[in-house]
């Protein structure tokens, strides 16, 4: 499979590991990835109300993958969206269109150009059961939440691979590497994100809520498939845990980083050391549940004797 | 109180012709973009429908000034689920974009420093043809917090710097002329 490739600036910058294990997962997984030429950024979350700019920017990248005759692949949920969101409307808005051809001095090509999210590749093209091929290791130890965010799903109308409400790709995915799928309320509730600049306290307690569910659900890492949710979740944990005078330390990876481990992928490869919360303990967990089972479960039960109650009832 | 005579009966066209905005006049007031608005769950005075509501009836300088206007995490739920698919996300966008304009403008006052990051990093992306990190983060913070706000950020941008995820200088891409035009043809 042959696709074209943007990465969008977190994933030069502080995603760096995205990028790394995107390219390698994609490598093993059988895709070749021609990153666009001269790509810009797509306006983010920071230009996404000035409607018009923020799709003028984002087709511009569109034209420049449409060079290369190959559909686009994007990790990034929020240049996910703004890059679809602009195709659809330079296919069906001659208005804004005509602006944007005339700005870059180049026509729009009005065919089959498909514009998807790098999960959507991963679980419904290659798809799950070739991709379970690649792998090489069972990530059992690993217990799991899967966290969607926003813009991963939402709006329908844009993104079209999952369900809005209660989507299950990444599940799929984890469960597919032996790691554990806990059920997790929260997987598209916002992680506060956008609110850093605006309001920073509710921004943390947006991210916290998902971490104490998660510790509820028994959760040891959290998977991701955007950059902005780990910038959050895995970036600014330290910030969160000193505004709430709590700790967390949770691993956030992203579902590349966990496929690949499966795959048997190097930690240098997948860039495990550039994530701020260091994942160290939680690699040293994978094959060693039944020792750490025995160990943790015990004092658990004597501490929280609620379920011995419920079944005596 | 609701005073007759300050309401302004354009403002709901003035947002409708506001890109993302067109769709406010189909709200039919059920509440459903309240309902599991992750904002509200942790703040009962952030309303959505309240929002739209006042805007509707013509409470320009009112939902222009509110702080609660900043207060969307634009997570698009309420986008997702509204029956009436007024694009609520969008709409609020719109009227943030309006509230954006009056300031410049001189006419109104904006407490919440959202609009200056958003600025900061729009003028970043303009000449550049990328966002600047560093760059922005640091006058943001300079800005917002004085010296002390950026040495603070300090030891946190020191590890983003050892880890190799930020970059001191900006990346240029080739085509920032071309990106000068887009922003020319949608500005006019
Ligand atoms: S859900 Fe839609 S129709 Fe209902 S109050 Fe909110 S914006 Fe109006
Ligand atoms: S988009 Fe804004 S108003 Fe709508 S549910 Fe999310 S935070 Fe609330």
């Amino acid at each position: 499979m042959k696709l074209a490739y943007y990465p969008g600036c977190t994933l030069h910058g502080t995603a760096r590991e995205y990028d790394a294990s995107t390219k390698a997962v994609s490598k093993t997984a059988g895709i070749e990835l021609t990153e666009i030429e001269d790509w810009n950024c797509c306006g983010a979350l920071e230009a996404i109300f000035d409607k018009e700019l923020s799709m003028g920017l984002s087709a511009r990248n569109n034209m420049l993958a449409q060079k290369t005759g190959l559909d686009l692949v994007i990790p990034c949920s929020i240049c996910s969206h703004n890059l679809s969101r602009a195709d659809k409307a330079m296919k069906t808005d001659e208005v804004f269109r005509g602006k944007i051809e005339k700005a870059l001095g180049n026509k729009y090509k009005n065919n089959g150009f498909k514009i998807k999210h790098l999960l959507d590749v991963m679980v419904n093209d290659v798809g799950i059961d070739s991709l379970s091929q690649k792998f090489k290791k069972s990530l059992k130890g690993i217990k799991a939440v899967p966290y969607y965010g926003c813009l991963l799903v939402r709006p329908s109308e844009v993104s079209k691979f999952d369900n809005p409400e209660n989507p299950q790709s990444l599940d799929n995915l984890i469960k597919a590497t032996g790691a554990e799928c806990l059920p997790f309320t929260q997987k598209t509730k916002c992680c506060g994100g956008n609110l850093l600049m605006s309001k920073q306290d509710y921004a943390f307690i947006l991210t916290k809520k998902l971490f104490d569910e998660a510790k509820a659900a028994g959760a040891n890492c959290m998977v991701v498939a955007c950059p902005m949710c780990h910038m959050l979740l895995d970036g600014q944990q330290s910030m969160v845990e000193k505004a709430h005078n709590t700790v967390i330390n949770m691993p956030v990876l992203y579902f590349t980083q966990l496929i690949g481990l499966a795959m048997g992928l190097g930690d240098k490869e997948l860039e495990l050391d550039k994530n701020m919360v260091s994942p160290k303990q939680l690699l040293e967990s994978i094959g060693k549940e039944t020792k750490e089972e025995k160990k943790v479960e015990k004092p658990e039960t004597k501490a929280g004797a609620e379920p011995e109650k419920e079944v005596a009832k | 109180m609701i005073k007759t005579s300050e309401l302004d009966p354009n403002f709901k066209y003035e947002i409708a012709n506001e890109p993302g905005g067109e769709n406010i006049k189909r709200c039919f007031n059920c509440t459903g973009c309240t309902v599991g608005c992750p904002v509200t769950e942790i703040d009962k005075g952030y309303n959505p429908r309240k929002i739209l509501r006042k805007a509707l009836l013509g409470m320009r300088n009112e939902v222009l000034t509110d702080e609660s206007l900043w207060l969307c995490a634009s997570c698009y739920l309420c986008y997702e689920r509204c029956p009436q698919d007024v694009k609520i996300t969008e709409v609020m966008g719109a009227i943030r974009a309006i509230a954006q304009r009056e300031a410049k403008a001189g006419k109104i006052k904006l407490a919440n420093p959202k609009p200056l990051f958003d600025n900061l990093f729009i003028d970043s992306v303009k000449s550049n043809g990328k966002w600047y990190e560093a760059g922005v983060s640091g006058m943001f913070m300079l800005k917002t917090k004085g010296i002390g706000g950026v040495i603070g950020y300090a030891p946190m941008g020191m590890e983003l710097f050892r880890k190799g995820k930020l970059s001191i200088l900006p990346h240029k891409i080739k085509g920032t002329d071309q990106i000068k035009r887009i922003f020319e043809e949608v500005e006019k």
